[in-house]
């Protein structure tokens, strides 16, 4: 972790590349990033309100929450998985610290949530939803989402220099945990008898960290925070400690 | 006396799975199940000893699948040996494949600073060379232009600029700057000079005898992962010339890609 700290500047310039080849490549790059979710959210609104009929209070700004938290856990887990064969030249070559790629996915990732952030407060104000100060809290969650997501990272992304088809596997687990995680649905329709699986869910208990104050208004209560950044703090740390057991095979099988 | 730059002491490096690679999770499932994972060690390097003076320039000269690939890696840190110890007090500098460590779709400019990180270099440190870099790669203008549009010969100009413009401990070297032209290889050549001048010692991996023989004071040869002769230039390379004549293929046991 030292020898990351000594490799900041190159982190940043990955970040950096990451973001220009976004958004230099098309015009439409930094739209679509703030298009997508809002798609997103118009369709499950259509879906949600006139074909299953639930009824939630402001269900836009719930689900456009819950899209941008995944879209964000989601896509910087891919992104780390591919960002180690992505680099294999490099990591054949050159003593560089592997970790530097999988950080580095995760930072842009968390610049593209930030950029996100701009379509959701439009549709805040669009909306007449109350700005709570409680909003001035999202730097915290967005770190501690950042934090979980980088563990993750770290812990899938050898993996998928060791196993080609563990990318695949992932997409099938995370459309597995996106259903587990009340995204777009409220916590209410899930049946008694399963609702466990979604309350034990570490990913629900980052999800709302993120999602309270934009939608309700308020800081996460204290034990519910409390229990978010142990969460975080572990899969960080299991994360860590699984990367740097094998990241010295990976040059031999990249 | 001052140590060795570069010290190796009994040093093995084994390929495991390097033939029999179970490429999906899926299968090392299946196969871990019945208890069935068999592994084929391949041994590139058995006990290697070396032993690099700062100031040396030694030429590397081998077969291919010798090891001589494997070597440089393990000099440069990136593949950790499997036994025995290595030591190297300094800074490698690689010479890269062509385009290893460049981005194709940013400009010379970027691609200055992204390959100086890549080295190991600070940003500032790469601010205050980045003119020398761009005078000493003669591209003028092209330093603005996406490297895609280079040539090879621009790209070696690029990265032997960057690879030189600090004075590592260890710069190694292989055949791939003879893409240049005359005038740049002859500049090659000098700054090499230069820098052995400061004290950087020099490893030249070729098969071309007469770039060992011009380059270096001393030499050695890796057959099968050993160090199979170690001495003067001339001598070393009449052995291996002469050796490769009678031994033919197949004489060690293993194979190794390199």
């Amino acid at each position: 972790m030292t020898r990351l700290y000594e490799h900041g500047d190159l982190i940043w310039f990955l970040v950096m590349r990451d973001l220009r080849v976004r958004y230099r490549r098309s015009t439409l790059g930094l739209l679509w990033t703030m298009l997508q979710p809002l798609i997103m959210m118009l369709v499950l609104h259509v879906v949600f309100s006139h074909v299953f009929r639930f009824e939630l209070y402001r269900y836009p700004v719930y689900a456009l929450a819950g899209i941008l938290f995944w879209n964000f856990f989601q896509q910087s887990i891919v992104a780390s998985m591919n960002s180690l064969r992505g680099n294999a030249g490099i990591l054949q070559k050159l003593p560089v610290p592997k970790a530097v790629f999988p950080v580095a996915t995760v930072i842009s990732g968390v610049v593209n949530l930030c950029l996100a952030l701009v379509p959701l407060f439009a549709i805040l104000i669009a909306t007449g939803h109350p700005l709570e100060p409680a909003l001035l809290f999202l730097p915290v969650s967005i770190i501690l989402a950042a934090l979980f997501t980088l563990g993750a990272g770290l812990l899938l992304s050898p993996l998928a220099v060791f196993f080609s088809d563990v990318v695949e596997l992932v997409g099938v687990v995370l459309m597995l945990l996106m259903y587990l995680t009340p995204i777009f649905y409220p916590m209410a329709i899930v049946p008694e008898q399963y609702r466990w699986l979604v309350r034990f869910n570490p990913i629900r208990s980052v999800l709302e960290v993120f999602r309270d104050p934009i939608y309700y208004g308020k800081i996460p209560p204290l034990p519910h925070l409390g229990v978010t950044v142990v969460i975080a703090l572990m899969a960080l740390l299991i994360g860590a400690l699984a990367f740097r057991r094998s990241s010295d095979r990976i040059p031999f099988y990249i | 006396m001052p140590r060795p730059v570069i010290e190796l002491q009994d040093v093995s490096l084994c390929y495991r799975l390097a033939k029999q690679r179970i490429p999906s999770f899926k299968e090392y499932a299946l196969h871990w199940m019945r208890g069935a994972l068999t592994y084929e060690q391949l041994w590139a390097l058995r006990g290697v000893n070396l032993k690099v003076e700062r100031g040396e320039s030694l030429g590397i000269v081998g077969r291919n699948g010798a090891g001589k690939s494997t070597l440089l890696k393990v000099i440069s840190r990136v593949l950790p040996a499997t036994t025995g110890r290595v030591a190297v007090r300094g800074r490698v500098a690689p010479i890269l494949e062509l385009g290893t460590g460049f981005d194709y779709e940013l400009t010379g400019q970027e691609n200055v600073f992204l390959n100086a990180l890549l080295l190991g270099h600070s940003r500032r440190e790469i601010e205050q060379r980045f003119d020398a870099i761009h005078e000493f790669s003669g591209l003028g203008d092209f330093i603005r232009s996406p490297i895609r549009n280079y040539s090879s010969g621009m790209l070696a100009r690029l990265a032997f600029s960057i690879l030189t413009a600090w004075t590592p401990e260890v710069l190694v070297l292989d055949e791939s700057l003879a893409v240049g032209d005359v005038h740049f290889v002859k500049k090659c050549e000098e700054r090499i000079d230069l820098l052995r001048g400061q004290g950087t010692t020099l490893l030249l991996v070729s098969h071309l005898a007469e770039a060992v023989r011009a380059h270096c004071h001393r030499c050695v040869w890796l057959d099968g992962g050993r160090i199979r002769a170690d001495g003067r230039p001339d001598e070393i390379l009449a052995l291996y010339e002469g050796g490769e004549a009678t031994i033919g293929v197949g004489s060690s046991g293993t194979t190794v890609s390199a």
